[in-house]
């Protein structure tokens, strides 16, 4: 069984989401979303990703950042995030195993 | 007798939720991948489906991953789920020529379920003329409900994994977020906000206390992304 501690913070991060889709919906009767705030939120998914990998490729050593390279050019290449991301994995799996 | 609405009915439902099939199989792949990387982040299966059944957001629970899910890391977990989900605030707006016809009730409900997916399927079907808000319904139950069946299943899965380092599957995360964002890139105009989201989450990442590398990374980029805008 989740504890409580887990259950509060699923439930604040659930009432966050919840907020966010509803919040547009009831913000329309009184503002307007300007292409200025709209430009702000597209550079948001890209900043956060960012965010996430930022720390593991400052700190990562050579399969690391061998696996954020294959991910990277699987991507480009493919289009399709899982097989950029297995990408990632086999050449970190075979860095690894090589003892790099 | 209900009193049935015109612009949401049951077909409309149904029409949404067959529509949608396509889509939803490619979410049903996406879930399980959150399952897997959810059990890597130490949470159970029954954590990592309520967090999917709840927060219903791939980015935002990817980013919450990253952060820890703890009621002690709670302030930048909300900051990244609003600002990750802000663009719901766009959609939302974007539906309300559509939902404000409906109840409250049918409105709100719609909203819950309202993917990224299934909004691009309505706008799109809005715009071919379809009135029936039903069709948001339908949409965003068909993704809704492999979100979560997917994350079920992948932690299952993961979980026979003996030895998940060897993988590489700790690695998984930065992964995945490497190829979202090679995804999302979208050209020139993309390398400012970029180059500040990498300052920011390197900067946070050493000076702040754990989980605000991610909220930097996203408020800087949002920033640069609002300053370099130039009204058309």
């Amino acid at each position: 069984m989740p504890d409580a501690d887990f259950l509060l913070t699923v439930t604040a991060l659930a009432a966050a989401s919840f907020f966010c889709r509803v919040g547009g919906f009831m913000m329309m009767r009184f503002l307007r979303i300007t292409p200025r705030i709209e430009s702000a939120l597209k550079a948001v998914p890209l900043a956060v990703m960012i965010g996430i990998v930022m720390p593991a490729a400052a700190t990562g050593r050579v399969p690391e950042l061998a696996a954020l390279v294959a991910a990277g050019v699987t991507m480009k290449m493919r289009n399709n995030e899982l097989l950029a991301a297995l990408a990632g994995l086999v050449v970190i799996a075979a860095g690894r195993w090589m003892g790099l | 007798m209900t009193c049935s609405r015109p612009t949401f009915s049951r077909a409309g439902v149904r029409h949404g939720f067959l529509v949608a099939q396509p889509m939803a199989a490619s979410v049903l792949l996406y879930g399980a991948v959150f399952g897997v990387l959810a059990g890597e982040a130490g949470l159970s299966s029954l954590q990592a489906l309520l967090m999917s059944a709840l927060v219903y957001s791939g980015s935002a629970q990817l980013a919450a991953l990253e952060i820890g899910v703890s009621a002690a890391l709670l302030p930048p977990l909300l900051f990244a789920v609003l600002l990750l989900n802000a663009r719901y605030l766009l959609y939302g707006a974007a539906l309300r020529p559509w939902l404000g016809a409906t109840s409250p009730g049918q409105a709100y409900a719609t909203l819950f379920f309202t993917g990224d997916g299934s909004w691009a399927l309505s706008m799109k079907e809005y715009a071919d003329g379809n009135r029936d808000a039903g069709f948001v319904f339908g949409s965003g139950v068909a993704m809704y409900l492999p979100w979560a069946i997917g994350t079920f299943v992948g932690h299952l899965l993961a979980s026979w994994v003996p030895d998940p380092r060897a993988l590489g599957l700790d690695f998984m995360l930065v992964a995945f977020a490497t190829a979202i964002g090679v995804g999302a890139w979208r050209g020139r105009e993309d390398w400012l906000p970029a180059v500040a989201a990498c300052a920011a989450a390197l900067l946070c990442h050493r000076l702040l206390p754990s989980g605000w590398h991610i909220v930097g990374a996203g408020l800087a980029g949002a920033a640069v992304g609002a300053w370099r805008h130039r009204d058309a």
